[in-house]
């Protein structure tokens, strides 16, 4: 048998949602984790908790890339695939993600029953110039699957996987240890752990090939942790004392983590009736003088929007988390998108004054509450936390993020403020309300209203008032603008091709600009974590490039203008035009950028 | 309402120490009488307008804390139970009171209401219901008589109107009483008994709008209505009491309050009160002081590989 060493490498396991694919993977990379690979995984989720077995819908699996050095992203195309069955194949085929060389393991179990079906996809499979490597489940394994109700078959495929990855038997059923030890008998598990091993050894000696990532144990503390818990985590840290949210995907697991751990750091975790209740209560906490919470996505930010503008005109923090989807209305609840920066931006009636904070990748997203606090109370304007589907589900593996127990957000450290590439506000902003006090300051009685109000609070409805209520509020931005950094570039600063992105979009980027440049094509990136302000010297950084480029998971063609594209072209009004703007709900690929660059270059 | 540890001030709390600018209702509206009530009752109580939040939703009745000298949140249509929730949470050392109409509470913030009342968090919530929409310049709302003409359905209204007060019985109310702008004492001694009581106390309160419907309440005469009277209710009103029926009735009977609540005729008093339910902030509260307490510092040590 041929070991092929490489330095990168993806594969993929689907199967019928229910079936454990997802644990499978999340076993697999904690043990390449530990053995100082790196991984990146993105969750593949139906809509639905159960669809009907072998059916399209029914797709759910986990595509994991595994490199010898620090990866991004989740990469390009995939080189194996391990499939349950032909439906789910065939579904996944059609997102066009597999490489020229990429192999797939079927499963052959269900073929007697659908010959005529295994045949179409085998050869469609053909016509790709994909190859095909069939298997069965060994006749011991199926008697162990069925005595287990029809569990245990994500062990075998794990397995197989595990074998084609060259991995140690031993540390592989560790980790199914770790994850089962304690939830299933002693029988129960010894089941799966002899079905993980025959699996291992059927690939052992009926696939004949084996690819190796090489890696090394680290000597720095890393952590393997998804987007969402990585926010929850964020939360905590960031010294917020109430959580206020209403059950949406893919916002929602935020809230199932903090309802585990918060009250244990002194946290209340609040379900709602609703979204507009859960950010009313949010409000209400942060005006008791209170850091709090609230957490959406899709159809939730809609309804949160009234909400928004109060705070806006109130002027009590607020923080709401938006864990973009797939839209309009509900859209693809499990597929990624950032086509809600124009609703978060512009979505209240009124002129908006907020500034949006977005994450690139888990390590931001743990850091991120600290900036919205942060942003938030020195300036009492509604701080827009922007992730998506993709950020929030996918797991990676990072160095351990310094814990920096916040309290006074005046305290925020240096280093966290330059990851959001962002300087100190000045100490003073001005408000519109001079007496900012909360409940139990003796000299501090008041009232807010979302009513137009002077500097004492007091309704007011006189010209002078509003532009002066309108001036301040917008001031408050400018100071952002002000004091926000050059952003993150990749490549030289000046050229022919600058690539723009912001979000989840970085590591493609990032990795795109890398692969081009090694190409010797002269290509540059910059990508904005603040998408709104825009820091002052954009213009001037996008006027050193011939063309200007957007790269978004959102909808655009020859008429439209991307969300992106039209925001930095009102901005700068330089002829920014979306390159990639695609809203399929599958992320970016590095390749694609490089190949549409090469593409507009030549 | 219950009590809190009191951090007072040095000065005496006064009906003139309570006032802002002044109110901009309309010359005659029953929310004058509301806002005394209100502040009588603060006066009565010596409450530290300091450790005091009025909140309120939109329309006349959302004008209210503006006029009372606390900490005030004038908030958005149909959702002040939302705010004060946040209050409720994250203050317990305050006192929280909601002013709402019958369109804020009834018609846009409907399920708010329902989950206030089910959360029975702790808060005095009054109901400010002048049977129609008053700030938007006269439409139905659904507490408005049927036939009466209103801009949106100006034949007549067309339905029977929304009883408000079986509603809440309906959803489980810990605390249910009814007065009306025109009877001080009733009003501020309704105020006091939900105060004292520790959950969620709604209080209905038939209020005037001479602009829009003058004829809504006699209150000139009171033959029309009747007291409920218990040794653990409410004293009725003095002077209207002499002119009319005054019913015994125990609070404590949620069967009887279910029948002078549905009655066609009018009551005033307690209808229903029951110590015993849940409160929803005790019980976060509670979960949080009662966790087992972890140094945010190894916050991340459980997903380390």
């Amino acid at each position: 048998m041929s070991v092929e060493k490489k330095k990168i490498s993806r594969f993929e396991l689907l199967m019928d949602a229910g079936f454990g694919a997802q644990k499978a993977g999340d076993i697999l990379i904690t043990a390449f984790a530990k053995m100082g690979k790196y991984v990146y995984i993105e969750p593949m989720i139906p809509a639905e908790i159960s669809p009907p077995p072998r059916t399209r819908p029914a797709l759910s699996g986990v595509i994991i890339r595994l490199a010898d050095f620090d990866i991004t992203n989740i990469g390009n195309d995939t080189d194996i695939i391990l499939a349950s069955h032909e439906i789910v194949l065939d579904r996944r085929i059609d997102d066009e993600e597999t490489n020229v060389n990429c192999r797939v393991l079927l499963d052959m179990g269900d073929k007697p029953a659908n010959e005529e079906s295994y045949e179409k996809v085998c050869k469609r499979l053909t016509k790709m110039g994909i190859s095909t490597y069939p298997f069965e489940i060994t006749a011991e394994s199926k008697a162990l699957i069925q005595s287990l109700s029809n569990s245990g078959q994500n062990m075998y495929y794990l397995g197989m996987l595990s074998s084609i990855y060259n991995m140690p038997k031993e540390i592989v059923i560790a980790e199914i240890n770790k994850t089962f030890g304690k939830k299933l008998k002693e029988e129960i598990l010894s089941k799966n752990i002899k079905i993980y091993e025959n699996g291992y050894d059927y690939a052992k000696a009926n696939i004949l090939f084996s690819i190796e990532v090489a890696g090394v144990p680290s000597q720095t503390e890393k952590i393997l942790i998804d987007g969402n818990t990585s926010l929850s985590m964020g939360i905590i840290d960031a010294g917020i004392k109430l959580f206020s949210g209403y059950p949406i995907t893919p916002a929602s697991s935020i809230m199932h983590t903090l309802a585990k751990v918060f009250p244990s750091y002194g946290g209340l975790v609040h379900q709602a009736e609703d979204e507009i209740a859960a950010i009313g209560t949010a409000i209400g906490s942060y005006f008791g003088g209170v850091p709090a919470i609230t957490c959406t996505s899709g159809p939730g930010l809609s309804l949160k929007q009234e909400f928004i503008g109060y705070a806006t005109a109130a002027e009590i923090p607020l923080i709401v988390i938006d864990a973009q989807r797939s839209g309009p209305s509900t859209g693809m609840p499990t597929k990624t998108e950032q086509s809600d920066l124009p609703a978060v931006l512009f979505g209240n009636h009124g002129d908006n004054t907020k500034v949006i904070l977005s994450v690139a990748n888990v390590i931001d997203c743990f850091y991120a509450p600290q900036m919205a606090r942060y942003l938030t109370e020195k300036l009492r304007v509604p701080v827009m936390l922007m992730s998506d589907f993709q950020t929030a589900n996918s797991y990676k593996v990072i160095d351990k993020p310094k814990v920096t127990e916040m309290n006074n957000v005046d305290d925020i450290q240096d280093f966290v403020l330059e990851r959001f590439h962002m300087s100190r506000l000045p100490a003073n902003i001005e408000m519109v309300r001079d007496n900012q006090a909360a409940p139990g300051d003796l000299q501090g009685m008041r009232r807010v209203t979302g009513l137009n109000s002077d500097h004492l609070g007091q309704i007011n409805y006189f010209s002078k008032t509003s532009q002066r209520a309108h001036a301040i509020r917008n001031s408050k931005i400018h100071e952002v603008r002000k004091a926000l950094t050059k952003p993150e570039m990749f490549g030289p600063e000046q050229g022919n091709i600058l690539i723009v992105g912001w979000g989840s979009s970085r590591g493609a980027i990032e990795e795109a600009i890398n692969s081009c440049r090694a190409q010797g094509i002269p290509a540059s990136g910059i990508h904005f974590k603040i998408v709104y302000p825009f820091p002052l010297m954009i213009k001037e950084i996008f006027s050193k490039f011939k063309k200007v480029v957007t790269v978004e998971l959102a909808y655009g063609d020859e008429f439209k203008l991307s969300p992106l594209a039209m925001l930095l072209r009102a901005e700068t009004l330089i002829d920014v035009q979306p390159m990639i703007a695609k809203a399929t709900g599958r992320p970016l690929r590095p390749r694609i950028i490089m190949e549409q660059v090469k593409e507009l270059l030549s | 309402m219950s009590t809190h540890v009191e951090n007072k001030s040095a000065e005496p709390v006064t009906v003139k120490s309570l006032n802002t600018d002044n109110p901009r209702w309309c010359a005659g509206c029953g929310d004058y009488g509301i806002l005394m009530g209100i502040k009588r009752f603060m006066v009565d109580r010596q409450l530290q307008p300091h450790l005091t939040v009025h909140v309120s939703g939109i329309g006349c009745s959302g004008r209210a804390p503006n006029y009372i000298n606390t900490y005030g949140v004038h908030s958005i249509h149909g959702r002040p139970i939302t705010v004060a929730l946040g209050l409720a949470l994250a203050r317990p050392d305050l006192d929280i009171f909601i002013e709402s109409g019958d369109g804020d509470a009834l018609s846009i913030g409907g399920n708010h209401l329902v989950h206030g009342i089910n959360k029975n968090f702790n808060c005095v919530f009054l109901l400010f219901d002048n049977e129609l929409y008053a700030l938007t310049k006269s439409q139905t709302s659904p507490t408005t008589r049927k036939g009466h003409p209103t801009n949106t359905q100006p034949s007549g209204t067309y339905l029977d109107p929304l009883n408000p007060l079986t509603l809440v019985l309906g959803a489980g109310a810990s605390f249910v009483a009814s007065t009306a702008d025109w009877m001080p004492d009733h009003l501020a001694s309704t105020i006091a008994a939900a105060f004292q009581h520790k959950g969620f106390s709604f209080v209905h309160i038939s209020q005037r709008c001479p602009h829009y419907d003058p004829n809504a309440f006699d209150y000139k005469t009171s033959s029309w209505f009747s007291f409920l009277k218990h040794e653990k209710g409410i004293t009725p009103d003095k002077r209207l009491a002499e002119k009319t029926e005054v019913v015994e009735h125990d609070p404590t009977s949620l069967e009887g309050a279910f029948k002078y609540a549905s009655s066609e005729r009018r009551y005033f008093g307690l209808f229903y009160q029951n110590s015993a339910k849940a409160c929803y902030d005790d019980i976060l509260h509670k979960l949080r002081d009662s966790a087992e307490k972890k140094p945010r510092a190894k916050i991340l040590d459980r997903f380390q590989i």
